[in-house]
């Protein structure tokens, strides 16, 4: 009895003492290169506040002091969610990516928990300042809830050192099928007839690069409206041509995973030829495969067919403002300043493209002349430019809360093609093409089950269509 | 007068009793099991009772639920994925009882050989893998069986390396999406035999060595001797010995989750029923949904359990 009334005890004082948060407005983000870049500008603006100094940008000044704290992806996902489900304390503003973003869609489109934006977006012209891609993985049945932090365009990265050698003119590879016919004969080095390298870095596992492809192809597993789409022609015809580079008697692609260093070293050996790069892997290349410098460019994404789209989609963040935080308008007013202080400054952009290689989705910042600027990197090579070109051409994605399923049965009836195309040594794309058919029907059906079952969307979404309400960014503005 | 008149009071007379708290006999007891009571409500009963609410519930926070009926478990009763989950918890039960136990009653009987020399090694030797934790084990099992660079395949590639083309081992064989049973049945083989091991090994301890003997002197084989004075003798605890791994089994979910998902190759072939009531919940946010899966997975293991308690009870009564 006695150890059960200490227990109590304990917890009741472990409850009462204060906690070390800071006083003053509090950010959570889970990029370690973000809070690097975001602390010298929050240090200059907390002297500017601490001091009376005007900001020397012209911004309104803050109006309380400002912290930003790191915290791992897992912990900042629970944390929201327990803030949103449960009430738990939680941050004024929470960078957020796109997945964990999805989840807090789930419910009933007023508990959500962030503020909608949409209307001080429009109102103060933001949607027009930035590519309509960047909001859709932060828009809800036509609702905005965050300020996106970048675009993220991809490339495809290429071992110039390789190509050049060879004499491969990459302004000649258009769509995928240039890419496979220019580029393969780089694959068999001692002229024994089998593939000692690998034209691409692909695999059937790599459900980050399967979903961009996806993308590129215009093909999608949710529509605007957010009704299931995964089984569309598109979406099969991808899986048909990515078993054939993995699988195929004729395969061009080789599994060299990113982020780990066995993948590093097939890369820096030029195990793999090309790979899928968005604007924020080269930071990270340059600084785990400091080998590879000099010896790699970027080019467009090589379209499906002539005239297609030279790009995709890779990774995303928001910025939002939980609806606990700004209870009264002025409090939602200091939160929103600090947000667009920070995400909309030139100071942001260029330390984004800097430090991280990555492109800000404000189109008035494009101009500066540090996107200009040759990358060593990269031989030289003007890839700034390059990024922003594409930058516009970037496919919208769903923000559906079942995105992160819809992929992993699109990944599972991949899966079942290559195993289908193994068992019956058949590699033909059209017969390819029908069977994953049937897989991506599977897929759509356990999806749509799903789907049927959240009745707080079903209902949102029959009053968005009543009200007749936009759901797009683009028909937002 | 009275009989008792006069007569000393015994020690357990009443009237010598030392005078006691008024409240004492009615309530000591509740306050003795109010730990327990305390503990119970909070932390099962109020639980139970709220998960059983909210299977038929769709919920996003406590701000928004809607009543739903038995939606959640019709659904459930569709749900193709749920059978692949039920199906493949069943290979792996199946796979976990008929290999993992009759292997840890051998070794038990190896290790109780008369004169075997370094007896307590072997045992420390089979238990410590039960000592190092799903999560180790599952890192473990996760590089050894890894497709490009993993043991098992650099191994069989080099055991192969000197047969003709066609019949080496191919490098690429991918163990984990495609035998991902197998590779769950071998990873819990090798933490938990040595656990089972010293339950049957503590059970052979108290069989009757004058029934063995005279088992022995009528004639009876090794074998018969197994089967008609060993086996009945440990019963009770082979009984609750299956009885274990069969929760066990159904609620594996830590081996297959850090097997699979963690390594990044979410995988039907290895989803179990915890794994996908763990996914719906928590993953894809239906608490519902998940609530459901886990009562209907709850009363499965009361059925299975009564099953095996009244086969284990018939048995005993036969052998009797």
């Amino acid at each position: 009895m006695w150890l059960m009334v200490v227990l109590l005890c304990v917890g009741c004082a472990a409850l009462l003492l204060p906690t070390d948060r800071p006083q003053g407005i509090m950010m959570w983000t889970f990029a370690r290169e973000h809070q690097l870049m975001y602390e010298p500008l929050v240090e200059r603006w907390n002297e500017e506040l601490a001091s009376g100094l005007a900001p020397a940008d012209g911004s309104p000044p803050l109006q309380s002091p400002f912290h930003v704290r790191l915290l791992g992806l897992p912990a900042l996902q629970r944390r929201m969610m327990s803030h949103f489900m449960a009430g738990t304390p939680s941050s004024d503003l929470m960078e957020v990516e796109r997945q964990m973003a999805g989840r807090t869609f789930l419910g009933p489109l007023d508990a959500v928990g962030f503020v909608d934006l949409t209307d001080v977006l429009r109102d103060e012209g933001l949607l027009e300042k930035m590519p309509a891609a960047s909001f859709s993985p932060w828009t809800s049945r036509g609702r905005i809830f965050g300020l996106p932090h970048d675009v993220h365009p991809v490339m495809l990265a290429y071992r110039a050192d390789i190509f050049d050698a060879a004499k491969i003119d990459v302004s000649s590879i258009e769509t995928w099928d240039d890419l496979e016919r220019v580029a393969r004969p780089l694959m068999d080095v001692d002229g024994d007839g089998k593939p000692d390298r690998y034209l691409l870095n692909m695999w059937e596992t790599q459900r980050d690069h399967l979903e961009l492809l996806i993308l590129q192809a215009g093909g999608s597993f949710f529509d605007a409206e957010e009704r299931v789409v995964i089984d569309s022609p598109e979406n099969a015809m991808v899986l048909a041509k990515v078993v054939r580079w993995c699988r195929g008697p004729d395969a061009i692609a080789a599994d060299a995973p990113n982020f780990s260093p066995a993948g590093n070293k097939l890369r820096a050996d030029g195990f793999v030829l090309t790979g899928f790069v968005p604007d924020w892997m080269l930071g990270i290349w340059s600084r785990e495969i400091p080998s590879l410098a000099g010896k790699v460019r970027v080019m467009p994404l090589p379209a499906f067919e002539r005239g297609g789209r030279r790009t995709s989609v890779w990774g995303g963040t928001m910025l939002g403002i939980p609806k606990t935080a700004a209870r009264t308008p002025e409090s939602f007013r200091e939160r929103w300043s600090i947000a667009k202080r920070l995400y909309l400054s030139k100071q942001l952009a260029t330390d984004l493209w800097k430090t991280g290689g990555i492109i800000t989705p404000v189109r008035e910042h494009w101009s500066d002349p540090v996107f200009a600027e040759p990358v060593a990197f990269l031989g030289g090579q003007r890839s700034g430019l390059e990024y922003i070109a594409l930058a516009d051409h970037v496919p919208s994605r769903s923000s559906s809360p079942f995105n992160t399923q819809a992929l992993e049965r699109v990944q599972r009836a991949l899966q079942d093609l290559s195993e289908d195309a193994q068992a019956a040594g058949n590699f033909d794309e059209e017969w390819l093409r029908e069977r994953a058919k049937i897989h991506l029907r599977r897929a759509h059906d356990l999806i749509q089950a799903v789907v049927d079952r959240n009745v707080f969307l079903r209902d949102d979404r029959a009053n968005a269509t009543e009200r007749q309400t936009a759901h797009t960014p683009e028909a937002l503005r | 007068m009275s009989l008792t008149a006069g007569v000393p009071a015994s020690p357990l007379d009443p009237r010598r009793r030392a005078p006691r708290s008024r409240l004492q006999p009615r309530w000591a007891p509740w306050v003795f099991l109010t730990p327990f009571l305390l503990t119970f409500v909070i932390f099962t009963a109020y639980p139970l009772v709220q998960s059983l609410r909210l299977s038929f519930e769709q919920t996003f926070g406590p701000g928004a639920s809607e009543f739903v009926g038995t939606r959640n478990y019709a659904a459930l009763l569709r749900d193709p994925l749920f059978y692949t989950a039920l199906k493949n918890t069943a290979w792996y039960t199946l796979g976990s009882l008929l290999v993992q136990l009759p292997l840890a009653l051998l070794l038990a009987m190896l290790l109780e050989t008369p004169g075997l020399r370094g007896r307590n090694i072997f045992r420390v030797l089979l238990f410590t893998p039960a000592l190092v934790g799903v999560v180790f084990a599952a890192m473990i099992f996760a590089v050894i069986l890894d497709r490009k660079t993993g043991l098992l395949n650099q191994s069989l590639v080099l055991a192969t390396s000197w047969l003709p083309q066609t019949l080496r081992w191919d490098p690429e064989f991918e163990w984990l999406p495609r035998h991902a049973i197998a590779a769950m049945v071998i990873a819990s083989l090798w933490m938990w035999v040595g656990f089972n091991m010293v339950y049957f090994s503590a059970a052979l301890q108290n069989v009757r060595r004058d029934l063995v003997e005279a088992a022995t002197v009528d004639g009876a084989g090794p074998i018969l001797r197994f089967w008609h004075v060993t086996l009945p003798a440990i019963r009770p605890v082979a009984s609750f010995v299956v009885l274990l791994s069969l929760i066990g089994s159904l609620q594996i979910f830590e081996l297959p989750y850090l097997l699979l998902d963690v390594a990044g190759r979410p995988d039907d072939r290895g989803l179990t029923v915890i794994m996908y009531l763990y996914r719906s919940g928590f993953d894809a946010g239906d608490l519902g949904y998940a609530s459901a899966i886990g009562w209907v997975l709850g009363l499965l293991l009361i059925a299975l359990s009564l099953v095996e308690r009244f086969l284990a009870r018939g048995e005993a009564e036969g052998g009797a």
